[in-house]
C-alpha cells in the first residue's frame, strides 16, 4: 500500500523520499553504530587497564599492610618492655608509673620519633594498663571505655585485626582519617597473653598506592571490606560508612558500567590479595569519553549542517524538475482550451530546457498548421463566391440569355437547346460545393461548357482548343483553377484583337507533375507587370489583394494545398500573347493533397 | 497527505533512535560487566577443620620441663581445634616409649606423632611402623636419625647453647678451677650434641679450667641428687657444675645447699625457672639457661598440625603464637636460649 502511494505521490515529494533514504539514514545508523563500537572499545580498554592498576595498587597496599602488621614484633627485643607487660600487680604508684613512663618512652622512640610516618599513635592495652604515644592529641580511647568497646581479652589467635574508621571512637586533633590496626600481644616463653596492641594508622598510604590512577580524570576510589564498610574514599566525609550498593556490585576482578539511561559509570574493582578488601576505581564515561564525544558533537554538527544544506540542494533540484512539469502541465490546459498564445520561458540546455523548446515549436507549428487550414478554408470559399458570382453575373447571365433570344428568334432551335444545357451545366457545376477537388475531367468539361457558350455569343471572334494529351481520367485537381484564367484571356483579347484563341494543353512534366498550359492570343502583358505579377505569386499567399485578384488566389489555393512548388507561372510577350502555366502534382487522390 | 506520510517516516526513524539508545536502559541488570579477569569466589570462612589428633610423646612425664611443655601442648590443642594427646614414660627409657607408641598407634587413630626420643636408633622400627599406617612423624627436643621423622624440631642451636653454658661457668669461677657436668642419659642426642659443643668451647678458651666428671642423671631427680652429692664428695676442690639437662641444676643446688657448699660452688645449667626460683634468689645457683618449653609444646602442635595440612614448615616462617622460626635442612630451630638470673626468674612461669 506504501509503495502504491509512494507511486502515485508526486515527483518531488519521491525524490526527496529517496535522497532521505539513500543519504540522511545511512549516514545516520553508520555514525551511530560507529560512535557505539568505538565507545564499547574505548571502555573496553580502559576497563581492562585499570584493574591492572587497582591489582598493583593493592598489592603495594598489602605489602604496607604486612609490614605494618609486623610493626609490634621489635615490641619483643626490647626485654625491659616485656618485662613490665609481664607484670601484672604492683606494690604503689610511683612503681607503675615508672613502668608507664618506660614503656610509654619505648613506644614513642621506636615508633614515633623515627620510622613510618604514616603512624599516627600506638596503644598498649595490657592488664588494666594502657601504654600510649601518638603524634596529636586524641580522643575516645580510655581505659574506661574497655573492655565494652574492645574487650581487654581479645582472642586474636595471633591474627591481625584492622578496626575500621567509623568503628572506633577514637579521633585525632585535624581529624585525619586512619585505620588501626589490633594485635595480640603474646608472651611466647610462658604462652600467656600480654595485651593488645593498637596501632593507628594515617590513610595516606592507601592514597599514595593510589596516585598512579589519579590522572587527568577525575576518578573516584574507595577501598571496602566485605561487608561493604568503606575503609578508604576520595571523598573523606564517607570514610567509615557503608557503601549501599556494595551487595550489588559483581564480585569479579574487574569492570563493569552502569546501565542507566544517561550518566553511566564505568567502575573497576580488585580484590585484595589474601585479604576480603576489595578496592574500587569508579568514572564516569562521559569524562571517559570527553574527547570522542567532541569529536562526535562536531560531526553530528558537521552532519546536520550537511543534511541541511543537501536537503536545500535536493529541494531546489526537485523543484527545478518539478516546476516546470507543473507549469508545462498549466500551459498544455491553456492550449488544450484553443489558447495558442502561450510560450514556456525556459532557457536552460538541460532535458527540461529541450522539452521546453520542443513544446514551443509544437504549440507554434500547431498554431501555423491551423491558420494555413484556415486561409485554404478561406481562398477556397473565395473562389467559389468567385466562381458563383461570375456564373450568377448579370452580365453573363444576360448575354447568355440574350443570345439564346437571339437563338430563338432565328429559330435555331439546336443551338438554344444545347444552350440552355450548357448554361445548366455550368450552375450544377458551381452549386456543387462539397468536393475541394475535382476530377480533372470535370473542371476541362466545365471549362468546355464556358468556351462553348462564350463562342455562342461572339460566334467566330472566339476559337477554343482544349487538347488532354494526358488523357488519364484518374488525376483530380482543384476546383475552379481554369476559370478565372481563360475569363482574363477572353476579357483582354476581345479588347485588343477581332478574334480570340485560346489553347488549353494538359501535359505531364517531369517528377509526376501535372502542367496545365492556357495560351491566348491576346495582348500580353507588360514586362514590369510580369515580373510583377510572378513576384505577387512567390510572396505570402494568405495575403489578399485586389488586384489579379483571380489569378493569385488560383495560385495561392494550389500552393496552400501542394506546397511552394506548385502554382501559377506566367509567360507574356507584348503584342504576340500571354501563356499561363498551372503546375499540379499528378495527384490521384479525391481529397487533394491532404494526407 | 504527502506531509503526513513524511511525518510518519520521520517518527518511524527518531523511534529507531530512540529505541537504540533505550535498549540499554531497559535491561534488568544494574551492572553490565565490561572486563572480567576472575570472578572472586564467596570465601568462606568457616575453616575445613578435619578432626585431627596428634601424639606428643615426651622423653619422660612429671618433670617441670616437660610439664610446661605440656602446657603449650594443650594450649595450642585449644588454639588450634586439634586433639592432642600427651603421653610418656614415667623414666626416660626408649623401651617404655616404644611401649607407649605402640599402644597408641593401637589405640588411636593417629595423624601425627611427635616424639621426643630418647634414643636416636632404638624407636626406628616403632616410627617406621607408624609410618607405614599412615602417621606422620616429627620429632622434637630430642632427634632420633632422620630416616625416622620428617623434620625435627629443635629448640636452640646445639653449638650456641653448648658453648654458652660453658661460657656462663666461666663467668662465675673467674675461668679457672675444677668442675663437672651432670647430664641425662647417655643415649639421648640432644644432649650428647650439647655435650660436645660445651667440652668444645671448654677446651678452644679455658685452659685453667679443668673438667673433672660428667655424671649421668637418667633424667631422674632422686638419681641426680645422689651423683651431685657423690661429685661435690668425691671432688673438694670442685668449683662448679653445668646441668646438662633440665634435673641436673635443682639436684646439683639442693646438694649444694645442704652440703654448706654455697658461694663455692657455681651452679648453672639447663633447667626450668620454677625450680629454680628459690636457688637463683639464695644464691645458690648463679644463671640457669632454658627455652620456653610452653613454646616448644605449642610450636610442636602447631607445626604438627600444619603437617597434616601438607604444609611444610619453611625458613622465616610465622607461626602464630609462636613467632618467626628458622630452618636448617630438616631441622626447625625455635628461637634463642635465654638466660634466667635472680633479676628475671619471676617473670617466667614454668
Amino acid at each position: 500500500m506504501i509503495f502504491n502511494r509512494l507511486r502515485n505521490s508526486r515527483l518531488m515529494s519521491k525524490l526527496m523520499i529517496t535522497y532521505f533514504l539513500l543519504t540522511v539514514i545511512p549516514i545516520s545508523v553508520l555514525g551511530f553504530v560507529a560512535y557505539n563500537q568505538y565507545t564499547k572499545s574505548i571502555e573496553k580498554q580502559v576497563g581492562e587497564y585499570i584493574p591492572k592498576l587497582l591489582e598493583q595498587a593493592n598489592i603495594n597496599i598489602n605489602n604496607q599492610l604486612n609490614e605494618y602488621r609486623s610493626l609490634p614484633d621489635s615490641l619483643y627485643n626490647a626485654n625491659q618492655v616485656i618485662e613490665v607487660l609481664r607484670k601484672d600487680s604492683y606494690q604503689n604508684n610511683s612503681n607503675l608509673f615508672r613502668d608507664e613512663f618506660l614503656v610509654n618512652n619505648y613506644l614513642s622512640k621506636m615508633y614515633m620519633n623515627s620510622g613510618n610516618n604514616d603512624i599516627l599513635g600506638v596503644f598498649i592495652l595490657s592488664k588494666n594498663r594502657l601504654f600510649t604515644s601518638s603524634k596529636a592529641d586524641y580522643s575516645g580511647f580510655q581505659l574506661e571505655n574497655f573492655p565494652s568497646t574492645y574487650g581487654e581479652n581479645l582472642d586474636l589467635q595471633g591474627r591481625t585485626e584492622f578496626i575500621l574508621p567509623n568503628q572506633s571512637d577514637l579521633a585525632f586533633q585535624g581529624d585525619p582519617p586512619f585505620i588501626l590496626m589490633m594485635r595480640e600481644l603474646r608472651d611466647y616463653e610462658n604462652q600467656e597473653t600480654l595485651g593488645t596492641i593498637f596501632v593507628a594508622i594515617r590513610l595516606t598510604f592507601i592514597e599514595q598506592a593510589m596516585e598512579s590512577l589519579y590522572e587527568d580524570q577525575k576518578p573516584t576510589i574507595w577501598l571496602t571490606n566485605e561487608e561493604g564498610v568503606i575503609i578508604y574514599h576520595t571523598k573523606r566525609d564517607r570514610i567509615g560508612t557503608l557503601d549501599p550498593r556494595f551487595r550489588n556490585y559483581p564480585k569479579i576482578n574487574g569492570s563493569f558500567r552502569t546501565t542507566d539511561f544517561n550518566d553511566n559509570q564505568l567502575i573497576s574493582t580488585n580484590k585484595f590479595p589474601n585479604m576480603n578488601w576489595y578496592s574500587y576505581h569508579r568514572i564516569a564515561l562521559e569524562d571517559l569519553m570527553k574527547e570522542t564525544n567532541q569529536v562526535r558533537n562536531g560531526t553530528i554538527l558537521v552532519f546536520l549542517i550537511f543534511v541541511i544544506l543537501s536537503s536545500v540542494i535536493s529541494v531546489i533540484l526537485a523543484w527545478n524538475v518539478s516546476h516546470p512539469l507543473q507549469k508545462l502541465a498549466r500551459l498544455m490546459k491553456r492550449v488544450e482550451k484553443g489558447d495558442f498564445k502561450v510560450d514556456l520561458p525556459i532557457n536552460k540546455k538541460d532535458e527540461i530546457g529541450l522539452l521546453a523548446k520542443s513544446f514551443n515549436s509544437m504549440i507554434q507549428e500547431i498554431e501555423h498548421l491551423i491558420k494555413m487550414n484556415y486561409q485554404i478554408e478561406l481562398r477556397q470559399k473565395d473562389a467559389e463566391l468567385y466562381a458563383l458570382q461570375s456564373q450568377i453575373n448579370p452580365h453573363f447571365m444576360y448575354n447568355t440569355l440574350e443570345t439564346i433570344g437571339y437563338a430563338v428568334e432565328e429559330e435555331e432551335k439546336e443551338i438554344v437547346s444545347r444552350m440552355v444545357a450548357l448554361l445548366g451545366r455550368m450552375l450544377r457545376y458551381s452549386l456543387n460545393n462539397k468536393e475541394k477537388v475535382v476530377p480533372l475531367k470535370q473542371e476541362l468539361g466545365h471549362i468546355e461548357d464556358y468556351l462553348t457558350i462564350q463562342q455562342f455569343r461572339f460566334e467566330d471572334r472566339i476559337d477554343f482548343q482544349i487538347k488532354d494529351i494526358v488523357g488519364n481520367d484518374s488525376y483530380y485537381v482543384p476546383k475552379f483553377i481554369l476559370q478565372p484564367i481563360v475569363e482574363n484571356a477572353i476579357k483582354y483579347g476581345l479588347e485588343a484583337n477581332y478574334k480570340v484563341r485560346i489553347k488549353v494543353m494538359i501535359e505531364e512534366g517531369k517528377n509526376n507533375k501535372l502542367i496545365i498550359k492556357i495560351e491566348d492570343n491576346g495582348p500580353g502583358i507588360k514586362e514590369a507587370d510580369l515580373s510583377q505579377l510572378n513576384l505577387s505569386f512567390k510572396s505570402n499567399p494568405m495575403i489578399r489583394r485586389d488586384e489579379n485578384f483571380g489569378l493569385i488566389n488560383v495560385h495561392a489555393r494550389i500552393a496552400l494545398i501542394y506546397g511552394e512548388n506548385y502554382g501559377l507561372e506566367v509567360e507574356s510577350v507584348i503584342g504576340k500573347g500571354t501563356t499561363v502555366m498551372i503546375r499540379l502534382p499528378a495527384d490521384e487522390s479525391e481529397r487533394g493533397g491532404e494526407k | 497527505m504527502i506531509n503526513k506520510r513524511i511525518f510518519l517516516f520521520i517518527i518511524i526513524f527518531i523511534g529507531l533512535f530512540v529505541s537504540g539508545c533505550n535498549m540499554k536502559g531497559t535491561t534488568k541488570d544494574p551492572y553490565q560487566i565490561v572486563y572480567q579477569s576472575e570472578v572472586i569466589a564467596e570465601q568462606n570462612r568457616s575453616n575445613i577443620h578435619a578432626d585431627y589428633t596428634i601424639a606428643v610423646v615426651p622423653k619422660v612425664v612429671n618433670i617441670p620441663y616437660f610439664n610446661a611443655v605440656e602446657k603449650g601442648v594443650k594450649e595450642a590443642g585449644k588454639d588450634l581445634d586439634v586433639r592432642v594427646i600427651f603421653e610418656g614414660p614415667n623414666i626416660a627409657d626408649s623401651k617404655q616409649q616404644i611401649k607407649i607408641i605402640q599402644n597408641l598407634l593401637d589405640k588411636e587413630k593417629l595423624d601425627v606423632l611427635a616424639l621426643s626420643a630418647n634414643d636416636p636408633e632404638a624407636l626406628l622400627p616403632v616410627l617406621k611402623k607408624a609410618r607405614e599406617a599412615g602417621v606422620k612423624v616429627i620429632t622434637w627436643d630430642s632427634d632420633t636419625v632422620p630416616e625416622g621423622r620428617d623434620f625435627f624440631v629443635n629448640m636452640v642451636n646445639p653449638e650456641i647453647l653448648g658453648r654458652h653454658l660453658m661460657d656462663t661457668l666461666a663467668w662465675n669461677t673467674e675461668e679457672k678451677g675444677d668442675f663437672a657436668i651432670m647430664t641425662g642419659s647417655r643415649n639421648a642426642s640432644n644432649l650428647n650434641e650439647w655435650l660436645y659443643w660445651i667440652q668444645k668451647q671448654y677446651e678452644d678458651f679455658y685452659p685453667n679450667m679443668n673438667l673433672v666428671a660428667i655424671k649421668e642423671t637418667n633424667d631422674d631427680p632422686h638419681t641426680a641428687y645422689i651423683r651431685a652429692k657423690e661429685l661435690i664428695a668425691t671432688y673438694p676442690n670442685l668449683k662448679g657444675i653445668i646441668g646438662n639437662s633440665s634435673v641436673g641444676p635443682p639436684a646439683a643446688a639442693e646438694a649444694v645447699n645442704e652440703l654448706g657448699k654455697k658461694g663455692e660452688i657455681a651452679v648453672v645449667g639447663l633447667s626450668s625457672p620454677n625450680p629454680m626460683n628459690e636457688y637463683l634468689k639464695k644464691d645458690i645457683a648463679q644463671i640457669i639457661t632454658l627455652w620456653s618449653p610452653k613454646k616448644l609444646g605449642y610450636l610442636t602442635v602447631s607445626l604438627s598440625k600444619n603437617l597434616a595440612d601438607g604444609n611444610d614448615p619453611y625458613d622465616e616462617q610465622q607461626i602464630p603464637g609462636v613467632g618467626i622460626i628458622r630452618m636448617q635442612n630438616d631441622m626447625v630451630i625455635m628461637g634463642q636460649p635465654i638466660d634466667f638470673t635472680k633479676e628475671n626468674v619471676d617473670q617466667y612461669d614454668f
